[in-house]
């Protein structure tokens, strides 16, 4: 297959301009590996596979694994005085953080600090200190609980720790919406560098809930695949005989610039962010509309932003739980909204699903699928579901021409939100 | 090992202070302890040697001496 190729943008609005952010740095920690290159290789299936073990602390619960991260020593790599400060996820994101502030060529000792924002999204935020904390109080009393409890468990803990890691003294702050928090905040991060709020922002998503209170509650909810004999085949995103997803921890982040600001240093463009929208089912605490009208919505209004036809999107990374409900209600959208000529992925079954990390992860994943324009395969996916009317790659990454793709992402509340990129 | 030595212990592994810098005349706040820090550390203390500080009144401007000396009273108590 093989995108149009060179494509005219049409004005958003009447009124308002197009706009494309910079994407000049990525970062990514997930269980496919540790920095971008290698998760990215283990998403194209090149590395030796995600860790997605059985964990103690999930003993007993029909769901006793998650992907998780072979991160290094945390003491050692963020400093003692300042990781005692943060839970995992935080952790988790101010090394991907890092990571996409090198890649994109910045150096925070002598960049316009004040003009530097941070937008990181998460689901939960600190809940496993949360779990432990509680365990603490019924166990020994109030009088051993840990004053660190709200400084660590707050949403926006990633954002600050990645602010103060960093030295970015503009704004920042947190997005919570649930599965989609990622896409959210880089959507918010659009937003900001279009009105002129900032110059740059290290936006994405991050997420660690190694937890036996919200697995064992995920469980009781029937969402999470029980595939215990196979851990590594139980995320199995379109698959026929997908029974849920699988939790994964992991941090995802970009370098976003206002595009003038990426011209005048000279960086290396990745790829852009060319349109974003979201939307509200306004319809279930957990079930997707369904006849997916809520992403369908945010999807039209993302091109719509970036002036894109639907005719000129080549790829999309989906939000692709591997739960029954979500696979097929996307899968249909995206081809009532973008037709049939597409390559969809998800990459989840190699990094889990990481909750409100996910939409930064896959959007990453989306800019370097342009950049290479390469489609990582969806892993496990060994008997397509019939009733799914779109082109899922499967078993080995596919090459391709496409100068558009698309990331989408469904949040539990109803929080829809898609972005579109375009090739540098 | 002594109150001092168990107190030193726990600034340099779990606050990561440079075991150079720990000096009874130090202020508490010259070691980057600032009031959650100092409340994380009573609890920190109260474990180590089972001792309750609970009414011992301590800010990030008194000294590593005074410190010390605060929870020697109580061990001893």
């Amino acid at each position: 297959m093989t995108g149009r190729g060179p494509f005219a943008r049409r004005p958003a609005r009447p009124g308002i301009e197009p706009f494309s952010a910079a994407v000049t740095g990525i970062g990514l920690v997930t269980a496919a590996g540790v920095g971008a290159e290698r998760t990215w290789h283990g998403v194209c299936g090149a590395g030796a596979g995600p860790s997605v073990p059985h964990l103690p602390e999930l003993d007993g619960l029909p769901c006793d694994f998650m992907y998780t991260v072979d991160a290094p020593d945390m003491k050692a790599v963020l400093g003692v005085a300042a990781q005692r400060l943060m839970d995992r996820f935080s952790q988790l994101a101010v090394i991907a953080a890092r990571e996409a502030v090198a890649d994109a060529g910045l150096d925070p000792a002598v960049w316009d600090s004040g003009r530097v924002a941070v937008v990181i999204g998460s689901a939960h935020g600190g809940l496993p200190f949360y779990d432990e904390q509680h365990t603490v109080l019924t166990e020994r009393g109030a009088r051993r609980v840990s004053p660190k409890l709200a400084p660590l468990t707050v949403v926006n803990g990633a954002a600050s720790s990645v602010a103060m890691d960093l030295g970015a003294h503009g704004p920042s702050q947190a997005v919570s919406t649930a599965c989609s928090s990622g896409t959210v905040a880089i959507g918010t991060a659009h937003q900001m560098l279009r009105t002129g709020a900032c110059d740059i922002v290290v936006a994405g998503g991050a997420e660690s809930v190694r937890s036996r209170l919200l697995i064992a509650s995920a469980c009781q909810m029937r969402a999470v695949s029980t595939r215990r004999d196979d851990p590594r085949a139980a995320c199995r995103p379109f698959d026929s005989h997908r029974d849920g997803f699988v939790v994964g921890e992991g941090a995802g982040l970009v370098v976003m610039e206002r595009p003038e600001h990426a011209r005048a240093r000279g960086a290396v463009v990745r790829a852009r962010v060319a349109g974003y929208g979201a939307s509200s089912d306004a319809h279930s605490a957990v079930a997707p509309d369904p006849d997916g009208l809520g992403i369908e919505r945010a999807l039209r209004t993302a091109l719509t932003d970036a002036g894109i036809d639907a005719a000129d999107v080549g790829h999309v990374n989906a939000h692709g739980t591997s739960t029954v409900a979500n696979d097929l209600i996307e899968s249909v959208m995206l081809r009532r909204v973008l037709g049939d000529h597409l390559l969809v992925t998800s990459t989840k079954a190699m990094t889990g699903h990481t909750l409100g990390a996910a939409g930064g992860i896959e959007t990453a994943l989306t800019v370097l699928a342009l950049q290479h324009q390469l489609v990582p395969p969806t892993a496990n996916l060994d008997a397509p579901d019939p009733a799914v009317p779109v082109e899922v790659v499967s078993k080995e990454a596919r090459h391709a021409v496409f100068d558009c793709a698309v990331k989408t992402s469904l949040g539990f509340g109803g929080h829809n939100a898609a972005l579109v990129l375009t090739r540098a | 090992m002594s109150t001092s030595e168990e107190i030193s212990a726990l600034l340099v592994t779990r606050f990561g202070t440079d075991p150079e810098a720990i000096r009874p005349e130090v202020p508490l706040r010259e070691l980057r302890l600032d009031s959650l820090a100092l409340e994380e550390l009573r609890l920190l203390v109260e474990d180590r040697l089972d001792v309750d500080l609970e009414d011992v009144a301590l800010s990030s401007r008194d000294t590593v001496g005074r410190l010390v000396a605060a929870v020697r009273s109580k061990a001893g108590a």
